[in-house]
């Protein structure tokens, strides 16, 4: 009985999340509109619904009854599994990810986590890893040039990314004792990680717009010159997978952050429930996103490229070293 | 010294990203200022200004009879030849066009034939919305023009407006007068 209610509770778990997570590009996709449309003066989607609420919908139909287009040179078999490479490894990540301390609902201790491994960390970096893969064999397998020149870029930038990326939530790791997320936030109740690591959290973050590739350093679907980078050659559903991977990386940066540099639910000063506490914090930073995205241009590949090993390496290996002089 | 000064102020702005954070400033601010967007046609329509140049018309005198004498002089100046006159003689022996017709398709609301007409018979008015599936029909004859609606005499503004797809494609105003366009231009 135990063991039923137990496996019971954890696919409710996974199935709520795995709703959560692809409804929730929806309204992301509205906001996005709607801020870029506001910072340049105009109003963004309005017709569809009260002030264009229900536009993402009507994409979404738009995008599920299209053609799904393959290539005649395409890779079929490669095709068809990349856009599934992508999606899988954000939405599995999130398995490790807790939302909050536990609830009792019904006299019954519910945990706001499917699991709390104690490598939960070093498990996020490790699937997160595989999503690179998707893109990869998306863009070999269209056997299209943009779409491969695309894959190229993304395949350097994701490994360059990835390696001060990990060496950046060392020193969080570090200061928790740590590697599992609930300790890293429990570590936090007192002092946001952020005030010890400024710099951590700097090139966490750097990197992380790098990982989901969002401006300034979105080159590997960079309109401007390559199409649409490795989803150039896909349409229709195909395509909406790989939007929603993007959403969902955009999504898991945002909680990255809140959860190794900003406290995770803890709050100040205003008591509100956690879970809401993290769901503004996080809302916080998918703002940043947009809003970056909207300021900034996009990087030069070189640039790039010296951002992420003359900038971003050597900041991140500077900061263990200090994290961890000033713990001895 | 205060090059120097300045130089080094410069690079710890640069260091700590001022250029970055005041963009993001920037961009934060025009986030909060009114859009410019004219929700044309079903909320909003814009008045054009006395000067806009939109779809001509014949104009009459006091006697309600046609002013132009066909003189054919617009027909010459356009450069588009689009404008085709055929003149006639009245009983008082008076030219008028028998056939005036204007090919809006071809025209570049130039403004020439309003220029070069010597009896002030033939302007560019405040009419916008004459768009049709067939250039055909945009070929406008004698009596149309004379139908046509004038010049402007309110400045440009936007007003409130209802799209009526009943029969025709229509956008219905109310108002004379509307707030100023320029108003919600940012410039900064
Ligand atoms: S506005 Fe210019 S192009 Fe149009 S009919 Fe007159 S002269 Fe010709
Ligand atoms: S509209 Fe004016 S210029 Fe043209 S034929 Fe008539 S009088 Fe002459």
């Amino acid at each position: 009985m135990e063991l039923v209610f137990a496996l019971g509770l954890i696919a409710f778990k996974v199935a709520l999340l795995i709703a959560i997570l692809l409804l929730l590009p929806l309204p992301l996709t509205w906001l996005e509109r709607k801020i870029a449309g506001h910072i340049q003066q105009r109003m963004g989607p309005m017709r569809v619904g009260w002030h264009g609420l229900l536009q993402p919908v009507a994409d979404g139909i738009k995008l599920l009854t299209k053609e799904d287009h393959i290539p005649a040179e395409a890779d079929r078999f490669l095709f068809k599994l990349a856009p599934i490479l992508a999606l899988a490894p954000p939405f599995v990540v999130f398995v490790a990810i807790p939302f909050g301390e536990s609830v009792s609902v019904l006299g019954a201790e519910i945990t706001l986590y499917v699991s709390n491994m104690n490598v939960a960390l070093l498990f996020v970096f490790a699937v997160i890893g595989i999503e690179v893969y998707g893109v990869i064999f998306g863009g070999w397998a269209a056997n299209s040039k943009y779409a491969v020149l695309g894959s190229l870029r993304t395949c350097a930038q994701m490994i360059s990314y990835e390696i001060p990326m990990g060496f950046a939530v060392i020193g969080v790791v570090m200061l928790a004792q740590s590697m599992s997320l609930l300790e890293i936030v429990r570590a936090q109740a007192d002092v946001w990680n952020i005030v010890y690591q400024p710099v951590g959290f700097f090139v966490f973050f750097v990197a992380g717009l790098a990982e989901a590739q969002r401006i300034p350093f979105d080159l590997a679907e960079a309109e401007g010159d390559l199409g649409a980078g490795f989803h150039t050659e896909y349409s229709g559903i195909r395509f909406a997978f790989f939007m929603v991977s993007e959403y969902a990386v955009m999504l898991l940066v945002s909680v990255l952050s809140v959860i190794l540099f900003f406290g995770g639910w803890n709050g100040v000063l205003i008591p509100l429930p956690p879970l809401l506490w993290f769901a503004l914090k996080v809302a916080f930073f998918l703002y940043v996103f947009m809003w970056f995205r909207f300021t900034f241009p996009r990087y030069r590949y070189d640039q790039l490229m010296a951002i992420g090993w003359k900038v971003l390496l050597p900041l991140s290996l500077g900061n263990i070293i200090i994290t961890g002089v000033a713990f001895l | 010294m205060s090059r120097a000064l300045d130089r080094s102020g410069a690079w710890i702005g640069w260091a700590f990203f001022a250029d970055l954070a005041g963009a993001l400033a920037l961009t934060f601010g025009y986030m909060f200022s009114r859009s410019v967007t004219m929700q044309y046609p079903d909320k909003e329509k814009w008045l054009p200004y006395s000067r806009y140049r939109g779809h001509h018309f014949l104009t009459r005198d006091e006697e309600g009879e046609i002013k132009c004498v066909a003189c054919e002089l617009c027909a010459r100046i356009c450069p588009c030849d689009c404008i085709e006159v055929i003149p006639y003689e009245d009983e008082k022996g008076n030219r008028h066009p028998a056939k005036f017709e204007i090919d809006m398709a071809r025209c570049l609301f130039c403004g020439l034939c309003e220029d070069a007409c010597p009896a002030d018979a033939i302007a560019l008015g405040q009419e916008y919305e004459f768009s049709s599936f067939s250039s055909r029909d945009l070929v406008v004859g004698r009596d149309d023009l004379l139908g046509k609606p004038g010049k402007a005499t309110t400045g440009g503004g936007v007003v409130a407006a209802r799209l009526n797809t009943e029969q025709d494609v229509l956008v219905e105003t109310s108002e004379p007068q509307g707030y100023n366009w320029w108003r919600n231009i940012r410039r900064t």
